[in-house]
């Protein structure tokens, strides 16, 4: 870990959208062949990855992720480094659902702490309904167990605070003052290199900026989270919590009743 | 004397021919005036004497009429404008060069003499020739934003503006193209009179009068709208930059700011000449003003530091012997020397006190300077009265006092007021460092995802963590209590997207479940309270019975049962559609009153619960 380098921006938080999960398939003669070596009691192939929300690029945050996967698996802690553009990737079979333990370290300037997910692995149809694990059997046979997360960043210190606040847009105010803080850290002269390969702004397909904290407007295949989903899920809560409140009133109404009689049996019972 | 010329008196060859000699000759033939309209040849029998004498060449003028081309042709073309509403009707004509025909020659030139030819609305057959003008394009309509019904329900209600009165304002925004000073003088809306009250009420029927609106009210409502719409149809991050700026302008609009700047600008403008010197003046004079008042604080705060004197209140005995009498002296200079030293670093030292340094009691705190300054001498006047062999109870403890504050302002002024600055410095270092990290744009922290907050614990965590929180706090019970609650409402067990937005609604969600499950607790216990109570009743009613009066109060018993049970009823109507769970506490609830009763009646024990032992154990104690 390398010393702090500055000092932490006070009461600023920063957060990034990210995606992390599995997908599993059944091994299958056409499908999904099994390739040779698998040992013969593995019935899945499945994959659990770390990766930037519409498939941005979220390496310049994130430097390596540690996958923490059962202890029967050969070799169970797998690092995965970062590449440019590409998710945190990792590939086994195998025939049990397990926790899997996701640890993200992130990149050399923000001087933090890794910190830990956990994830369980699905490999069959889950969901509380037959309806759900049908629509999931349907996707092609894969059985798809995402979560979407925000990274907060609180305080972060000022190096990558910097790169965090970068690269998306061409600065607004930028200009001048950069130049004046260019002296501080090693990173942030890459961090200008980087700069002036974008100088435009790069969109994803989904309409979300490189090194931004968008989030999609609409769903795509493949990218169920957006802001649609998320209006959806509001509503969702909203209309829970209108629920929760009728059942309030009547419960209390309810309540109001047994106090009632209570008080009444006992002063009956004081006669 | 160059190496060339010592080869020449030595009569050496020269071993390399292009020597710099040769050079030179070049140099000076080459700065001669080149005179026009004379031979090289002639110029040079000059020799290096120009030659003074130049004749005069006479220019010829150029032949006119070589390049002669045909005439320009120029047609009276006709043409429209489509600007125009009237769709094309009106053909006027101009005269204008036809460019098909000359390649080479320039292109039409776009001349502000075309002259328009009325030519009347007759020529219906030159509709596909003629050609739309080139002034059309300069016909700009305003973009007014637009809205349907639904748009508008969800986004733009207001208390002061009805729909129509909108519509209203965004049509005569369209009219006059955005001039403000036009829609405000032509606004004059009506509107509609409630339908269907004339029937019974036609006198009483009240026209909702007008509001008279200001420029800036309606300017404000157009720009609230404006905002509006631009942010339904494009979310502020995907915004450009400058569509991003319009539209913070536009939602910053404040009325209130802009009516006063006009009644400033307004004032201004009004005021007479009289007015205006006396204003000037009177601004000068608060110039003068407070340049004095800095002065006089100034000058007082250096009286307070000359009366910044050692505490007289411990006798002065000591100082009426000749030594004692030496000591002070001595005190005295020394004093005097560090506080010259210290008025050199005066500015330093004092930078760090707030302007109300002035006031008497801050002169005290004044600085860590101060202080020490004022401990030195305390400690020395100790010293000295040591030395003199006087001691009360009270000097005493003033020495002692002073020997520890010795100790601690052992380092002299000039180094004690060092911390102070370099504390300042610090300070001084974290706010110029404040500014000189980017300021972000408002749109550049929602690309980025920067928010501020008050308290921070500082390092990665993640958004779900919160909720994880929530449910961490709760003991073992109270979270399958919740969990069994949210699934009864249908609520995911994770949620899909926690974003900031989600989050924070499923955090007030959750209190208000919070807030459920513990008014069921409360109503589960009092259910039990209840059926306690009822026991004891029963039981109370089987003694009476045994004593033979039980008739009476069993009826009564019946009877509240019975009551009991209308309410239950009553209530299970109400509480259609809530879970199985509370279905299973009503049928308990219906369950209960029966059982009462029958205890009443039946004066038996027997179905009772093994709370009504309990209570029975309860009333023999």
């Amino acid at each position: 870990m390398a010393p702090p380098a500055g000092k932490r921006v006070k009461g600023v938080q920063i957060f990034r959208p990210f995606v992390y999960g599995t997908t599993a398939q059944l091994f299958d003669d056409k499908t999904n062949p099994k390739p040779p070596g698998v040992p013969d009691d593995h019935t899945h192939s499945w994959t659990v990855f770390v990766k930037g929300i519409d498939d941005v690029d979220i390496t310049y945050w994130l430097r390596r992720v540690q996958f923490k996967l059962h202890e029967s698996i050969p070799n169970h802690v797998r690092m995965i480094e970062a590449t440019k553009n590409q998710p945190f990737l990792l590939r086994e079979t195998g025939w049990g659902e397990f926790e899997i333990t996701i640890k993200l370290y992130y990149a050399p300037e923000s001087s933090e702490k890794p910190q830990t997910l956990y994830h369980h692995l699905r490999l069959h149809p889950y969901g509380r309904t037959d309806e759900e694990k049908e629509t999931m059997r349907l996707n092609g046979g894969e059985v798809i167990s995402w979560a979407y997360e925000e990274q907060l960043f609180n305080e972060p210190y000022e190096p990558f605070y910097e790169i965090l606040t970068s690269g998306a847009v061409p600065a607004s105010s930028a200009g001048p003052s950069k130049n004046s803080t260019k002296p501080t850290a090693g990173g942030k002269s890459k961090e200008k290199g980087k700069d002036k390969d974008d100088q435009k702004p790069v969109r994803s397909e989904g309409g979300v900026l490189e090194r931004s904290a968008m989030i999609p407007l609409t769903n795509r295949p493949g990218q169920p989270f957006s802001r649609e989903t998320e209006t959806v899920e509001v509503k969702k809560l909203q209309e829970a919590l209108v629920k929760v409140e009728e059942l309030m009133t009547k419960t209390k109404a309810e309540v109001a009743g047994r106090e009632k009689r209570l008080k009444e049996l006992k002063a009956e019972a004081g006669k | 004397m160059t190496s060339h010329d010592v080869r020449d008196v030595l009569n050496l060859t020269p071993d390399h021919a292009g020597g710099p000699r040769p050079s030179k000759k070049q140099r000076t033939a080459a700065p001669r005036p080149n005179l026009k309209g004379l031979a090289r040849e002639v110029q040079n029998l000059g020799g290096d004497n120009p030659i003074a004498i130049v004749p005069q060449v006479s220019v010829f003028k150029k032949r006119r009429l070589a390049s002669r081309k045909p005439a320009a042709r120029w047609e009276l073309q006709p043409f429209t404008n489509s600007a125009r509403a009237d769709d094309g009707n009106l053909i006027l004509r101009h005269w204008r060069k036809p460019a098909v025909e000359h390649g080479t020659g320039p292109e039409p030139i776009q001349d502000g003499e075309t002259r328009p030819v009325e030519e009347g609305v007759d020529k219906d057959g030159e509709g596909p020739k003629t050609k739309d003008s080139e002034f059309a394009k300069f016909n700009v309509r305003v973009s007014v934003p637009q809205y349907n019904e639904d748009q508008y329900r969800t986004n733009l209600q207001s208390v002061e503006w009805t729909k129509e009165e909108t519509d209203y304002l965004l049509e005569l925004a369209t009219d006059f193209d955005l001039r403000w000073a036009i829609i405000w003088d032509r606004y004059d809306f009506v509107p509609k009179p409630p339908q269907g009250e004339d029937a019974d009420g036609a006198g009483t029927a009240v026209v909702p009068a007008p509001k008279p609106r200001t420029m800036e009210d309606l300017k404000a409502r157009y720009y609230e709208v404006a905002a509006k719409m631009m942010a339904v149809q494009k979310p502020v991050p995907y915004m450009t930059r400058p569509e991003f700026e319009l539209h913070e302008m536009m939602q910053n609009f404040n009325p209130e700011q802009e009516r006063k700047r006009k009644e400033f600008a307004l004032n201004t403008m009004a005021r007479s000449k009289d007015e205006a010197r006396e204003e000037e003046s009177l601004l000068l004079e608060i110039k003068r003003i407070l340049a004095r008042t800095e002065r006089f604080n100034e000058e007082r705060r250096e009286l307070y530091n000359r009366l910044d004197y050692p505490a007289t209140d411990s006798d002065i005995n000591s100082f009426k012997s000749s030594a004692g009498l030496q000591a002070l002296l001595q005190n005295l200079m020394s004093t005097d020397k560090s506080k010259k030293r210290k008025s050199i670093l005066g500015p330093a030292g004092s930078d760090g006190v707030s302007p109300g340094g002035a006031v008497p009691n801050s002169a005290a705190s004044e600085g860590p300077g101060g202080h020490a300054r004022r401990e030195s001498i305390a400690a020395t006047a100790s010293s000295s009265r040591r030395d003199s062999d006087v001691r009360g109870g009270a000097a005493a403890a003033t020495a002692t006092s002073a020997t520890t504050a010795r100790a601690s302002a052992e380092p002299t002024p000039t180094s004690a007021t060092a911390p102070g600055a370099i504390g300042n410095k610090k300070k001084g270092g974290a706010a110029a460092a404040q500014p000189e990290r980017r300021k972000l744009s408002s749109q550049e922290e929602q690309i980025y995802g920067v928010s501020y907050h008050d308290r921070l614990g500082s390092g990665p965590t993640f958004r779900y963590e919160r909720i994880n929180k929530l449910y961490s706090h709760k003991s073992g019970q109270q979270q399958l209590r919740m969990t069994n609650a949210l699934a009864e409402l249908d609520v995911p067990p994770r949620l899909v997207m926690p974003t900031a937005n989600v989050t924070s609604q499923f955090e007030v969600l959750w209190s208000s479940v919070t807030a459920l499950v513990d008014m069921r607790k409360l109503n589960d216990k009092l259910e039990g309270e209840i059926k306690l109570e009822e026991a004891k009743k029963a039981e109370r009613e089987k003694a009476k019975g045994v004593l033979g009066e039980g008739s009476k109060g069993g009826g009564g018993g019946g009877d509240e049962g019975k009551k009991e049970g209308g309410k239950e009823i009553t209530e299970e109507a109400a509480g259609e559609t809530e879970k199985e769970k509370e279905k299973d506490r009503e049928k308990a609830g219906n369950a209960r009153p029966e059982s009462s009763g029958k205890g009443a009646q039946k004066r038996s024990a027997s179905v009772l619960s093994a709370t009504s032992d309990k209570s029975t154990k309860r009333q023999k104690k």
